[in-house]
């Protein structure tokens, strides 16, 4: 990795990492959040790396949009913001966050001091959040919904819509739950400042 | 870039956000693809999947076969009758095939075959084919979803056009990848009446049609037999080689290193060196659009006066044999890619990253010492 490559290359989009284990709901809210812009007449990239294991293993997305058809690749060399759901598998996060750069992490599971000084952290406890909902599967969501709040790239309405138009029909019961763990996540992070 | 536009302007359709395969089998379906046979393998899987369930509805026929070689076959049966047929696989079920996209090639049906290759280690089975007999097959590579659906559709139209099988080299990347795309019907411009297809209108009448590898036709109607028929066929693919080459470069005309790349790799290296360009370096790319035919004359005409061509590819060393009989100079190629699979063997390596092909296309700047200058 050179000093190069962790420039802003392409303003005009956001690029986002998403990282987590298998099981925690990385490639759903990747999807959610990508369809929710596609939706707003966006310009939007998913690109999933996961592998076999349904739960477990490492599981990481990445997330473009963009006002203008994308020039990112998708294999990002570099990011603008991420969301760590899990402290185990980091992935490309530690080496392709762009200095102060958005940092979201899970700070149930994973510890914030491991970015501070070079990016700008910001910690909500999903798992406990989630867990309190009743609904420990919404972790995901719980993420999504302050990610959003703090980046303000699409209408919270939209998400709710992407995310139950999304879910299977043996998942539809968690539509209202998982819903709710958005407006969650949004709630606790309404003191921090809004990014540009 | 040589691929033709819509004639008539047509309203721009809803952003859609789809599945890379997803996009390419709704873009075959608006070409008006009817049928398609494939047995599962990834990552053509999805593809199949999407037409499994998208084909039927749109009044075709999808099946799922017992073995690529019935594929293939199917399609090439299919082909005969003048429906818009098509099959697919990676590169392992593709080397299956074989034997009928060369009967197809040499008995003049159209099919187009989706590669959704693992890794980019299929060009020579794309370019130079495994089959038998004097034979190419039109390879479009995209370099990511949205050009993936326009040379989906371009390619049934090709196929259609000049009678003979069409392939699109896909990858994991352009497969699996989610994309906003605009899916519409694009024209290319007429085609030839169909009057080869076996279509049941001669029955009964004594002058029934056929299509035949070795052209010996009837007692009643002789054909061409095998020679006068294999030499138009030869004739063709040599038409076809001076009319249907694609390619497209950037920076060439000022440039002392020009990096060559194909399908999501081009992607890549065009990334990368637009960065370069920022910083001052003097560097341009060029992509093969086509695979075959290799954009030959275009190649020689951008590498003319450069000091270095880099070769950009994931696999040993195939596309570097079309570049080194094209490059202005071929003391000035290098090899700058290599073979690089996923652990999984389903996919890329870690060498399809832009800091990787950054670093590798920096040391063999520096490592040469260029004794050409620019005329």
């Amino acid at each position: 990795m050179t000093s190069a490559c962790l420039r802003e290359t392409v303003p005009a989009e956001v690029q986002i990492l998403l990282v987590g284990i298998g099981g925690q709901g990385i490639q759903l809210i990747g999807k959610t959040l990508a369809l929710a812009a596609t939706t707003e007449g966006k310009h939007a990239m998913l690109a999933a790396d996961y592998g076999g294991e349904m739960r477990g293993g490492p599981s990481n997305a990445s997330v473009v949009i963009g006002a203008a058809p994308l020039r990112s690749l998708p294999i990002l060399p570099s990011a603008g913001a991420a969301i760590v759901a899990n402290h185990k598998f980091t992935g490309p996060v530690p080496e392709r966050l762009r200095q102060g750069g958005l940092l979201l992490v899970n700070s149930s599971i994973v510890d914030g001091n491991a970015g501070r000084g070079t990016h700008r952290v910001v910690e909500v406890p999903a798992t406990a959040l989630a867990a309190e909902l009743k609904a420990p599967q919404s972790a995901g969501f719980v993420l999504l919904g302050a990610f959003n709040r703090l980046t303000g790239l699409v209408a919270d309405e939209q998400l709710v819509a992407a995310m139950t138009s999304l879910l299977p029909p043996y998942r539809a019961q968690h539509a209202a739950t998982n819903a709710e763990a958005l407006a969650v996540g949004a709630a606790a992070v309404a003191e921090q400042e809004v990014l540009s | 870039m040589n691929v033709a536009a819509p004639s008539v302007p047509q309203p721009q359709p809803q952003l859609q956000l789809l599945e890379g395969a997803t996009a390419i089998a709704e873009s075959a379906i608006l070409a008006g693809c009817r049928f398609f046979a494939g047995y599962p393998m990834s990552p053509f899987t999805p593809l199949l999947e999407h037409m499994s369930r998208a084909l039927p509805a749109a009044g075709g026929v999808c099946i799922n076969v017992e073995s690529e070689i019935e594929g293939v076959n199917m399609a090439l049966g299919a082909g005969a009758t003048g429906a818009r047929a098509a099959t697919g696989s990676c590169g392992q079920g593709i080397a299956l095939m074989q034997e009928a996209v060369a009967e197809a090639a040499l008995n003049e049906t159209p099919m187009v075959v989706f590669n959704m290759a693992r890794n980019q280690q299929d060009y020579f089975q794309s370019t130079r084919g495994g089959g038998w007999g004097d034979y190419r097959t039109i390879t479009l590579a995209p370099k990511d979803v949205p050009e993936a659906v326009e040379h989906t559709q371009l390619l049934f139209h090709l196929s259609q056009l000049h009678r003979a099988p069409t392939v699109l080299y896909g990858d994991p990347l352009l497969a699996q990848t989610r994309v906003g795309v605009h899916l519409r019907k694009i024209d290319f411009g007429e085609l030839p009446p169909q009057d080869w297809a076996l279509d049941g209108t001669r029955s009964g009448t004594g002058k029934s049609r056929q299509i035949w590898t070795w052209a010996m036709g009837k007692a009643t109607d002789p054909g061409l037999g095998p020679d006068g028929h294999w030499q138009q066929i030869a004739a063709k693919f040599d038409r076809i080689a001076e009319t249907e080459q694609r390619s497209e470069s950037r920076y060439a005309e000022d440039c002392d290193t020009l990096v060559v790349a194909f399908g999501s790799a081009a992607k890549f290296v065009e990334y990368v060196v637009e960065e370069l360009r920022d910083e001052g370096h003097r560097i341009g790319w060029f992509r093969p659009i086509t695979l075959w035919p290799f954009p030959g004359p275009a190649l020689a005409a951008a590498t003319r006066g450069v000091r270095r061509v880099l070769v950009f590819e994931l696999n040993a060393g195939q596309m570097i044999d079309d570049v080194r009989q094209y490059a202005d100079d071929r003391d000035a190629i290098r090899f700058i890619g290599g073979v690089s699979i996923h652990e999984s063997g389903l996919s890329f390596g870690p060498l399809l990253d832009a800091p990787e092909i950054r670093a590798r296309i920096l040391a063999a700047s520096a490592a040469d010492s260029p004794t050409r200058s620019r005329p």
